[in-house]
């Protein structure tokens, strides 16, 4: 077909083939917008016929997220923190709950849709039946398990007076107080750490056995190092998620389209965004090193 | 048989009662959290409108009734657009855009997993990082380049955007990274091209992570045309999706909330529908899909 191309570029040819339709895609709907958000940022939008013009503005936007407004700095604190407590609880829980589901029981399936009835109750339609009347009567029915059922001030007290550090007793007690935030979080998670542990090959648990593997150590020795490159993936999956339902996101569409100032929306998109991107490359950082590749 | 019933006793033997117990406690604890919202979903759809607004609320409805729906398929018989529109609308979106987005994306995951293009972690890097990123950000600049390719006021507009969306690239990657590279190597050697590498022997070892994509994806174009992207980029009523008909009929507040109720219920049925389905197939193809060595 093609003369002068050796077998290697030919390869890369086929890669590029295969890659292109996405590409094309991702630079038109998202590269694009997002260098165009970016020189939002750092100019001023003026309406003009036809669209609006821009004009240069400098760093005045972000000096405004930082030093002027009232909020900003307390809710990013509050999403970090947020996010740090519940990427490890989050990721341990599904993990549990996959391992569970994924075991031979009966009506499992009916199982496993339980566990992801939360992220199809998210909907579109769901959140427009939230802010109506109806919502209320639900949240008074529903909402109550969640805020009153699991006080954890009595846990505290007990773990701080056996002796535990206070950090991490405030970690635990966080981590309850947040169960039904957690559960409820950790719909998608569970089903990828269930597809994970379905492409294990049956194999492997067969020939432990035969070498007389409990299941506790198949479950380390097997189910674990397979699924540990998963974990990564949950991990990040976790933090995209959390853009979701957390407040600063709230905030920051808010100021795009109720106060209709999209620069200042950008900027502390673009703030939100390196703040992310850096505890998340830290977390890669620290997991790639112990995931576990099957060659 | 006798030899299935000897390594089932043994099975047992490895566990502990208890830890069992515990173990389906906890499980059946959780589920409840997750179960509650719908049943109370469930009940709240059959509950007549003077029981709806009891206080305190009842759990479980005390006469259940069809009204609700039936006051809903009453509005929609006098709606311009009839509701079989609607429902070709939402089906059509949802199942070309997710079908799309599935097959585009692992196409591109196989090459960033497996295959040795110059720049791939680079690009890697890049889709990751457009996962970080808020999407509120991006709508206008999205929304003017959708209207630059002329795609408003057409399925496109929110059809595209799911085919460009990095999630799922990110997922199958994922997956297709823990293929041993033993398995590609050896239909290479056996002469097969790379193509039909990729059609019948990367798809189906990875089949479990592509239905958890339909899913998600599926899931997710479910409720697009009522969100502020479907409201916008689509202004011609026979080309709205149903749950923007549902959510724009049913505005209209406290006498609508039975229907609303109802029409909540009905757009819930077909994603776990979905769900069952994709999920039971999973379990079918495990003992014969996995690798051999």
């Amino acid at each position: 077909m093609m003369k002068g191309v050796t077998l290697l570029q030919k390869k890369s040819l086929l890669g590029v083939l295969f890659v292109s339709p996405w590409f094309l895609g991702f630079i038109f709907l998202f590269a694009i917008p997002l260098y165009q958000s970016l020189v939002y940022s750092f100019n001023n939008l003026v309406v003009a016929i036809g669209g609006f013009d821009t004009e240069f503005a400098g760093l005045k936007f972000y000096e405004e997220i930082f030093y002027k407004h009232p909020t900003f700095n307390r809710l990013l604190m509050e999403s970090i923190v947020d996010l740090v407590i519940n990427i490890p609880s989050i990721v341990i829980f599904s993990l549990f709950a996959a391992t569970l589901l994924n075991q031979k029981f009966r009506g499992r399936v009916l199982a496993r849709a339980i566990f992801f009835l939360p992220v199809l109750l998210a909907t579109n339609l769901l959140t427009i039946e939230q802010s109506s009347d109806l919502a209320t009567v639900a949240q008074t029915v529903t909402g109550g398990v969640d805020g009153e059922g699991l006080k954890s001030s009595e846990l505290e007290a007990l773990m701080l007076q056996s002796g535990f550090g206070s950090g991490i007793t405030s970690y635990i007690t966080g981590s309850v107080n947040r169960i039904y935030e957690i559960i409820s979080h950790s719909g998608v998670q569970i089903l990828i750490f269930l597809a994970g542990l379905q492409s294990v090959s049956p194999s492997l648990y067969e020939a432990a056995k035969i070498e007389g593997a409990t299941s506790y150590e198949s479950f380390w020795k097997i189910t674990f190092p397979m699924v540990s490159p998963l974990i990564l993936t949950n991990i990040i999956y976790t933090v995209i998620d959390s853009y979701n339902y957390n407040k600063l996101s709230v905030l920051i569409n808010d100021t795009a389209f109720k106060a209709l100032d999209f620069s200042l929306s950008a900027a502390m998109s673009w703030v939100y965004f390196g703040v992310t991107s850096i505890i998340l490359l830290i977390l890669v950082r620290a997991v790639s090193s112990k995931v576990f590749y099957y060659d | 048989m006798k030899l299935t019933i000897r390594l089932r006793r043994e099975k047992k033997l490895n566990r502990s009662m208890p830890v069992d117990l515990i173990v389906f406690a906890l499980l059946a604890c959780s589920g409840a959290f997750m179960g509650i919202p719908f049943v109370f979903m469930i009940s709240t759809a059959l509950k007549p409108l003077d029981e709806m607004f009891l206080f305190p609320p009842t759990f479980i409805v005390r006469t259940p009734t069809l009204d609700n729906f039936y006051d809903l398929f009453l509005i929609f018989a006098n709606s311009w657009v009839p509701l079989s529109r609607y429902l070709f609308n939402t089906f059509f979106v949802s199942f070309l855009g997710t079908a799309g987005h599935v097959i585009l994306a692992s196409m591109a995951a196989y090459p960033l997993a497996k295959l040795k293009i110059p720049g791939r972690n680079f690009l890697f890097t890049l889709v990751v990082l457009s996962l970080m990123f808020a999407s509120q950000v991006t709508s206008i600049p999205n929304y003017l380049t959708i209207s630059w390719m002329g795609l408003l006021n057409t399925y496109w507009a929110l059809i595209f955007p799911a085919f460009a969306t990095s999630l799922g690239l990110f997922l199958m990657k994922q997956f297709m990274e823990q293929i041993p590279d033993s398995l590609l190597e050896a239909a290479k050697i056996d002469g097969a091209s790379e193509y039909r590498i990729f059609w019948q022997i990367v798809m189906p070892i990875v089949r479990p992570a592509w239905l958890t994509l339909i899913i998600f994806s599926f899931k997710g174009l479910w409720g697009t045309g009522s969100g502020s992207q479907g409201a916008s980029y689509i202004y011609s009523e026979q080309l709205k999706t149903m749950d923007y008909a549902f959510s724009q009929i049913l505005s209209g507040g406290f006498v609508r909330s039975g229907p609303m109720a109802a029409a909540a219920l009905i757009m819930m049925t077909v994603p776990i529908a979905i769900f069952i389905f994709t999920q039971s197939n999973v379990i079918q193809t495990m003992s014969t899909s996995g690798m051999k060595d």
